[in-house]
């Protein structure tokens, strides 16, 4: 009866109309409070690349904060107080075709929603991924984009009164190594770096030219170089590091150091797009290293290894799982006390690293087709 | 004003003793060779092809040997084939240089990588090869910029690898 009675009231609940779903309101999110752990990943998408963008990525919880629109084959860079992506980058009147226009343009990073814009003349440098592609003197004063017509030379602009204030020849020298307030420098097919001074107005004050410290024909340096606490380090195709200090008035070249044994030299390389990072507190360079022969260099990194910059020392070596997310191409360490190592892949993962261990956190597939830049403040 | 009479006669003298008509020539020879070896001003020599493109299995492959330091979307696989560039797009007169091997006729040849221009990446057959390749502050040897920068159409789309000729050991 007890059996009978039990089946009659689960029944009678069962056939009760669930209450409605209350209705949704239409929002826009926001990017939330910033973190160090946040990485933006810049997709220069091959496959359409008048269509390229920067995905907002958050290390910690995995997920895609926002995007921002990058057009075709752009210069990107953070402010140095990351509040502003800067995108120097091209479009075509009719999509794909048509008057192509220059423009530099700013994001704000707080809302992902562009702030504003200078048009440049039409020719900044259309070329793969680098930190140098534009770039802010220390103060944010002045922003420099890289010109290629195929002359090379530099535009100086003003983002506070959105105006191009010069254009500076360096007499084939390319990209823009910013330091400090007020010098520019741009790397020379001699082996020697040029820098330009500018006066307050943004006009050229003075220029000199570093003596040689690498040869093109023997051993080049990627233009891709990594930013240290005081200077660039550039990294050759052999595994030199030519570490420069850009604080002096006169470049002063370090000790060139390598990061292979004369046994690996030749066989175990430096390779992708961005080849290096460093963890400025930490004196940590982490560096994707691969094995092949002389037209490997943009092969990517089979494993990562870890330098400590003192004592130039290798302290590790941190094999991928290539075959299921590819070779690294890009690599990016954020600065913090705990920090993460970030790693874009040849088959379009994003990989997320403890920073001091190597241990996997994280593996996110498919972000962006051909993601080679990673960006952080 | 005959010390300045004298001292022009006395200078032209002496040229004549140091110099001679085929001195002169021989200059003037130089010069012009000089001159012949000069690199080539960037315009387009592209000649208009008479035949629809019919590109061999080989040109579609990144392996094939013309590709050894091409960066990009082969024309073979965009309606073109290796040396033309696929209908309604514009070749870019300026172009970056490769070096490669033919494993067929044991010969190494100075290989053009011109980019075609003018309509969106043709997003098909990308091959990535880098032999003797440079960075881009030795531009001529370098293939990641777009070398679309100087057409009136300056999108990229696609790349061709055109023999210049063989190359002197």
């Amino acid at each position: 009866m007890l059996q009978i009675l039990a089946a009659g009231i689960a029944s009678s609940w069962a056939a009760a109309p669930t209450p409605p779903l209350p209705a949704e309101h239409l929002t826009i999110a926001t990017v939330g409070p910033k973190s160090p752990h946040w990485i933006y990943v810049v997709d220069y998408a091959y496959n359409n690349e008048i269509d390229s963008r920067v995905w907002l990525f958050d290390g910690d919880s995995h997920r895609r904060i926002g995007q921002i629109d990058t057009g075709f084959i752009p210069g990107i860079n953070l402010s140095p107080d990351g509040k502003t992506t800067a995108v120097a980058t091209t479009y075509f009147a009719r999509g794909g075709h048509g008057t192509r226009t220059d423009v530099v343009e700013f994001n704000d990073n707080n809302t992902l929603s562009k702030t504003g814009e200078i048009v440049i003349p039409p020719k900044h440098a259309h070329t793969l991924a680098t930190l140098f592609t534009i770039g802010y003197s220390s103060d944010q004063k002045f922003v420099y984009v890289p010109y290629l017509t195929p002359a090379a030379s530099f535009g100086v602009l003003d983002p506070a009164r959105k105006k191009v204030l010069s254009e500076i020849d360096t007499a084939g020298c390319t990209l823009v190594y910013p330091w400090g307030p007020n010098h520019v420098s741009s790397i020379c097919e001699s082996g020697r770096l040029l820098t330009v001074s500018l006066d307050a107005q943004g006009k050229e004050s003075g220029r000199t030219s570093s003596e040689p410290f690498f040869d093109v024909d023997k051993d080049p340096v990627f233009a891709q170089a990594v930013p240290l606490k005081d200077g660039y380090a550039f990294l050759s195709f052999l595994g030199e590091v030519h570490e420069i200090d850009f604080t002096q008035p006169k470049l002063a070249m370090r000790t060139p150091w390598s990061l292979v044994s004369a046994a690996e030299k030749g066989t175990w390389r430096p390779g992708g797009v961005q080849i290096g990072a460093v963890h400025r507190s930490l004196d940590r360079l982490f560096v994707p290293m691969h094995k092949g022969g002389e037209g490997s260099h943009k092969a990517g990194g089979t494993e990562i290894w870890v330098f400590d910059l003192k004592s130039h020392q290798r302290i590790a070596r941190w094999p991928l799982d290539t075959h299921a997310t590819g070779p690294a191409v890009a690599v990016q360490v954020s600065q913090d006390a705990t920090p993460l190592l970030f790693l874009a892949t040849e088959k379009s993962h994003l990989l997320i690293l403890d920073a001091q261990t190597g241990k996997l956190k994280h593996d996110e597939p498919s972000l962006g087709q051909t993601p080679q830049l990673l960006l952080n403040p | 004003m005959k010390k300045l009479d004298r001292l022009f006669e006395n200078s032209a003298r002496s040229l004549a003793k140091r110099t001679s008509r085929r001195s002169l020539l021989a200059s003037l020879g130089q010069l012009l060779t000089g001159a012949a070896l000069m690199p080539l001003l960037p315009i387009d020599r592209t000649a208009r092809a008479q035949e629809p493109a019919r590109p061999s299995p080989d040109e579609q492959q990144c392996e094939y040997w013309k590709y050894c330091a091409i960066d990009g979307f082969l024309c073979a696989c965009c309606g073109g084939t290796s040396t033309s560039c696929p209908p309604g797009t514009q070749s870019s007169p300026i172009t970056w240089i490769g070096t490669c091997h033919n494993p067929a006729d044991g010969r190494d040849y100075i290989v053009s990588y011109n980019d075609c221009c003018g309509k969106v990446s043709c997003g098909d057959c990308f091959c990535d090869r880098n032999e003797g390749e440079k960075p881009m502050y030795r531009l001529s040897r370098n293939n990641d910029v777009n070398w679309c920068m100087a057409n009136s159409e300056s999108n990229y789309h696609c790349s061709v690898s055109v023999i210049l000729g063989v190359a002197e050991k």
